[in-house]
């Protein structure tokens, strides 16, 4: 019997490596196949062209392009000033309560997406809770932010929360505290300690933290649809507008290659530039 | 010192039950198929899906009846392209897919005419047989049978915009300057192109000139950039005219307006223009049709689903489901008209539905659809928020 076949790992790593191959390559290699597809068409099997490129170059898909990439990369700085405070106690100052803190972010998880920000829609809502209620104790409403980008940059940053929290308070957990006891014997200031030490130390929770919400908010479609009333259009919105409305398989696919060749450059560029096993080993 | 638990013998052995494991899941489908007699999968717009609607034919039939609901009509055709005929016996779309795409693309098989057509004879005069929404282009083959319908305009607060001002000024209320930031657009998107038409004094359903989809262009860029709110969700559209973020819609009717008006907010309505480019008319009407699905396997069942929602009670259920409010095509008959009370009526616009259907032409498909889909959704993206 030949070498290869009488490794077990590798044997029963093949009915997964099967799996993977036709539930996620497929669809993938399929989008890929039918962005190259003439336009408007439903099969595989025709001549391959570039004309959908062309049109989404041309078009002013850029637009939606710029809006995703601009929110979620607002989402992700907004997350760090808020999530890391938060991360730092759970981290290191909550003890026990840390995990009362942590039941409470993870509980909104089990409800739907869109039924929470169907509550932030009622609580912002001109006459809503938050509007009624400032109207009926002080006689002056609510700024109104419904319907409009902040509303979306709102509902990125708390649907987004737990993935941006939870890498962080892995990230700070790695964080000796008695490195940042010897910086401050040896008279670092508190700030010095925070950019030298801690923070270098608990990079690789930023990163997989930002990495992932950067992610998550570049797909997302119900923020901007339910708290933005569409004030912008989101790529992914055009990509379920292109596969629907539009009939226009082809142009879906293009706008979506797109939207994973930038995602992946992305990731692979930040980790090509920052490797997490010597972060992590320098520990 | 590491050591694999695999050995030859045990490997085999292991091999022999992945074998034998993948032997009675092969054994499944044949299984499944012989229990489609008692299984039924209905993929439909909400409604149909309903438990009250399905439970009492799950009863009567023992069946095993699964529904889905669908949120747009290309979507759905779009499920049935990419291989689920093999999943559905039933799909419930608007009048024109079944005619012009469906059954051309043979993802829906015909009805038998002799016990379906006599269920149209029952139904309001305009839909009597042969009907031809429901019938193929040949007028040979019944495709499916229809019952929830409704104008779809647009929607207006009456204590803001009155009911006779919307229907005399038509879609052209929306190009008002004084409308700026006061509507919202549903974005149901192929009804607006077919309403951004008719704004643009433009027939939908017919092949265009360069102008005319210039024209209409030129309209969805004003209705997008005046509008306050953008969405597909009805509900929300309807909170945001009920606490007053907006007086209007574009793009809605009964199907939307009535479960507001139900929950007793009669200020908000379903507007059918009195006149426009459609041969006079300015309104258009949606009609729903079921048909069975061209399912390999496909269940016995389906064919008595359809004769079971012609029922009085079950007609009645189907117009008041959960969701939204609709007034069916058997209301024609007397039996059916007296389950309403004057309530549901007055949810359903009955008062002026008649006239209203007057006013409008049925839904269809556009010609240029392609090619205004690109303007619309350019309008929609580059949108001075």
């Amino acid at each position: 019997m030949r070498s290869w076949l009488r490794q077990p790992g590798l044997i029963s790593a093949l009915p997964v490596a099967a799996f993977l191959l036709v539930g996620f390559a497929g669809p993938l290699l399929m989008v890929i196949g039918f962005s190259f597809m003439p336009p408007r068409t439903f099969s595989l099997a025709q001549a391959p062209t570039l004309a959908n490129f062309t049109s989404v170059v041309t078009d002013s898909y850029y637009v939606s392009f710029f809006w995703s990439v601009s929110l979620a990369a607002i989402t992700v700085l907004l997350l760090l000033l808020v999530s890391y405070p938060i991360a730092y106690g759970m981290a290191k100052l909550f003890g026990k309560w840390a995990n009362l803190v942590t039941v409470l972010v993870v509980i909104p998880l089990l409800v739907s997406e869109n039924i929470r920000l169907f509550g932030w829609v009622l609580f912002l809502l001109k006459n809503g809770i938050l509007d009624g209620s400032l109207k009926a104790l002080f006689g002056l409403g609510a700024p109104q932010i419904l319907y409009s980008v902040p509303a979306i940059v709102l509902g990125l940053v708390y649907v987004y929360l737990p993935f941006m929290l939870f890498p962080l308070v892995i990230g700070l957990s790695l964080v000796p505290d008695v490195l940042k006891e010897a910086a401050a014997d040896m008279g670092a200031s508190r700030l010095q300690i925070f950019r030298e030490v801690e923070l270098p130390l608990a990079m690789p929770g930023v990163l997989i933290g930002s990495m992932l919400t950067f992610i998550l908010a570049l797909g997302s479609l119900a923020e901007s649809k339910i708290l933005g009333g569409q004030a912008i259009v989101m790529i992914a919105d055009d990509i379920e507008s292109a596969f629907t409305f539009a009939q226009n398989w082809p142009k879906g696919s293009v706008l979506s290659v797109l939207l994973i060749a930038f995602s992946g450059a992305l990731v692979f560029f930040l980790f090509r530039r920052v490797d997490l096993d010597r972060i992590i080993g320098r520990r | 010192m590491f050591k694999s638990k695999h050995t030859r013998r045990n490997f085999l052995q292991q091999t022999g039950a992945f074998a034998a494991a993948y032997a009675a899941l092969g054994a499944l489908p044949r299984v499944a198929r012989a229990a489609r007699e008692k299984e039924l999968n209905v993929y439909c717009w909400e409604g149909y899906n309903s438990d009250d609607v399905l439970d009492p034919f799950r009863r009567e039939f023992s069946a095993k009846v699964r529904a889905e609901g669908l949120t747009s009509d290309p979507d759905a055709v779009n499920r049935l392209r990419a291989g689920e005929t093999k999943v559905w016996d039933l799909i419930n779309v608007n009048n024109p897919w079944a005619q012009e795409m469906m059954w051309p693309e043979k993802l829906i098989r015909e009805l038998p005419r002799d016990r379906f057509e006599p269920m149209f004879a029952k139904m309001m005069p305009q839909f009597h047989p042969p009907y031809p929404w429901a019938m193929d282009k040949t007028g040979k083959h019944l495709l499916g049978m229809t019952q929830r319908f409704g104008p779809f305009s647009f929607v207006v607060n009456t204590d803001k915009i009155s009911r006779g001002m919307a229907e005399d000024q038509g879609f052209k209320l929306f190009l008002d300057p004084k409308m700026k930031d006061r509507y919202g657009v549903l974005t149901y998107d192929n009804w607006n192109i077919y309403h951004m038409c008719v704004t643009a004094d433009v027939h939908p359903f017919r092949k265009h000139t360069k102008q005319e989809i210039e024209a209409v262009g030129k309209v969805a860029r004003q209705i997008f950039n005046g509008a306050k709110i953008l969405t597909d969700d009805l509900v929300q559209m309807n909170l945001a005219l009920i606490n007053g973020e907006i007086d209007a819609y574009f793009t809605g009717g009964t199907y939307t307006a009535s479960p507001a008006r139900f929950d007793g907010a009669r200020n908000v309505r379903g507007i059918t223009p009195k006149s426009g480019p459609m041969g006079g008319k300015g309104g258009i009407v949606w009609i729903e049709l079921t048909s069975v699905v061209n399912n390999p396997q496909v269940s016995p069942l389906a064919e008595e689903f359809l004769a079971y929602v012609q029922r009085a009670d079950v007609s009645k259920k189907v117009a008041f489901a959960e969701g939204t409010y609709n007034p069916v095509t058997q209301m024609g008959d007397s039996a059916v008209l007296s389950k309403f009370d004057k309530d549901e009526l007055d949810a359903i616009q009955w008062d002026s539905l008649e006239e209203e259907m007057a006013n409008s032409v049925d839904y269809d498909i556009n010609p240029d659809y392609a090619e205004m889909y690109d303007l619309y959704s350019a309008a929609k993206r580059e949108r001075e928020a």
